[in-house]
């Protein structure tokens, strides 16, 4: 009995000494020490400790790369330019990456680790990007499948952005089988009421992100933003303007129509927004005070299949017929798009066939 | 027959929320083999292969693309509609492979039945003979999605 109990007590040491072999040697062999990240050719210099995925590091540093899978690899968004010290592509970045990408160096910092000095690139707007700490204020339901959500920043408790521009919102892990993910979303506020930023999402059928804002995310609770990222903005050109956008599509165009009521613009702006059915449509009465404020500005909602007892009386087919119908020579014009990239592609054949100038079309394609 | 390690983190991948809500194995108690198989057995006594079918999703889909979210008219007791929403969705395969989050639905006038698929349903039944399981969101019963996009 006693040589039993010896045998599984010196079995049991040996597996605890070889345990703490395995963590001091780990401890020894992953230890990078400090390393340092060059960004964007000297524009910055950070000192970091090395063992860690680059995209972390950065955060850490309040660098914040947008990511949608909070770095797990399963998103392919967190790529940045890697001059030197990643080594070799990983199998993990192959799926995400084309051949001009692997050419150029791009990585998903999610999965590159800082093992040594490093020199990357990044987009320079994302040096402003910060993370706030927000609570939901308020939530209105817009159409049956899209709401608005305001949040009130606490932490920083203001975000200056361009009209235009998106945030990124964290979604917890709120249910078994869930993970935390984070998802872009453009701006639909004015960009004047930086203490709140307003967002209008369009349920996604068993999206993670949405399911959790429209059946989890009560008023009060905390939230995580981070931005504001994009270069989706309005030009400094006074060119006649065509906004064309769909469904969620619309929020951007609500935080440039406050940037221009605020700036007194006579631009010209007709804007083009499209639904099925009129069911989709939103937003009406304050495009009518945005008609009224900015008399060079014109709400045309285009619905495509309006049923009799709609008693629809506006323009009906779809969004890119109601410009075609209404056009014929944009090559003096910019054009304005944000929605799903059917409707995006076919925008862009239509501005262009009616000559406006394929660079003088700006588009947030939904991605 | 035993698992490779590639086999099981694909298997892990699948039934995780960490691509779409409440995985692509739903409440699927059967491995990801068992269901291959048996939805090919369906599709093989019915006379289709993975090919033909998705073949088909696509067509429709194509069609009814132009459309922009309506319903148009595939045949005569046919129509579709294709809805484009927010965002990319990735293949669990590790392989490059990434999707539009675009919903194509088909109804037929003769009987009522619709079914919906997502474009990257097509991919994976096409490349991995994959209909997802039981219980997931986007699950596609093989025999009634023949009905419904098949004449007769």
């Amino acid at each position: 009995m006693m040589g039993f109990i010896f045998s599984v007590l010196l079995l049991s040491g040996i597996a605890a000494g070889l345990a703490l072999i395995l963590v001091i040697s780990e401890k020894v062999i992953q230890n990078y020490g400090s390393c340092k990240i060059t960004l964007n050719k000297g524009k910055k210099e950070l000192t970091v400790e090395g063992g860690k995925p680059l995209l972390t590091t950065l955060k850490e540093q309040k660098i914040f790369l947008p990511s949608a899978c909070g770095g797990r690899g399963t998103c392919g968004v967190c790529k940045c330019r890697v001059l030197e010290g990643a080594g070799t592509l990983l199998p993990t970045e192959t799926p995400y990456m084309n051949d001009k990408e692997r050419k150029e160096g791009i990585r998903l910092a999610c999965q590159v680790k800082v093992r040594n000095d490093m020199e990357i690139e990044i987009p320079a707007f994302l040096f402003a990007i910060q993370q706030y700490q927000a609570k939901l204020a308020a939530v209105e339901d817009l159409t049956y499948d899209m709401k608005r959500f305001r949040f009130e920043l606490l932490e920083p408790d203001r975000m200056d952005f361009i009209a235009g521009q998106y945030v990124q919102i964290t979604c917890p892990a709120y249910k078994k089988g869930v993970d935390e993910v984070s998802r872009a979303y453009s701006i639909a506020s004015d960009p004047q009421d930086n203490h709140f930023v307003e967002l209008i999402v369009r349920r996604v059928p068993n999206g993670i992100c949405t399911t959790w804002m429209f059946d989890y995310l009560k008023a009060g609770q905390s939230v995580q933003l981070t931005g504001p990222y994009g270069e989706f903005r309005m030009s400094d050109a006074q060119a006649p303007m065509i906004f064309i956008a769909g469904g969620s599509g619309m929020a951007p165009f609500v935080s440039i129509l406050h940037q221009m009521r605020h700036a007194g613009s006579t631009r010209k702006a007709d804007y083009f927004f499209g639904g099925n059915s009129v069911r989709d449509l939103c937003l009406g009465q304050q495009m009518a005070e945005f008609e009224k404020a900015i008399p060079s500005f014109k709400f045309n909602p285009v619905v495509a299949r309006p049923q009799p007892e709609d008693n629809w009386s506006g323009q009906a087919g779809l969004v890119t017929e109601a410009v075609k119908r209404q056009y014929s020579d944009l090559s003096g014009h910019e054009g304005y798009l944000c929605g799903s990239p059917g409707m995006i592609d076919a925008s862009i054949k239509v501005l262009v066939g009616l000559g406006m100038p394929q660079d003088k079309v700006y588009y947030d394609k939904f991605a | 027959m035993k698992q490779s390690p590639q086999d099981k983190n694909l298997e892990r991948m699948l039934r995780s929320g960490r691509l779409v809500a409440g995985g692509f194995l739903g409440t699927d108690s059967r491995s990801l083999d068992e269901i291959i198989a048996e939805d090919a057995a369906v599709l093989h006594r019915l006379g289709y292969s993975v090919s033909d079918v998705a073949a088909r999703m696509q067509d429709l889909r194509d069609l009814a693309r132009p459309a922009l979210g309506t319903w148009i008219q595939a045949d005569e007791e046919l129509e579709v509609k294709s809805e484009d929403y927010k965002g990319i969705i990735v293949c669990p395969w590790p392989h490059e492979g990434r999707y539009e989050k675009r919903i194509t639905t088909a109804q037929r006038l003769d009987t009522g039945q619709s079914i919906s698929w997502s474009d990257l349903n097509i991919h994976l039944i096409r490349d991995h003979g994959f209909f997802e399981g039981r219980g997931a969101f986007f699950r596609i019963e093989p025999e009634e999605l023949i009905k419904v996009i098949f004449k007769g």
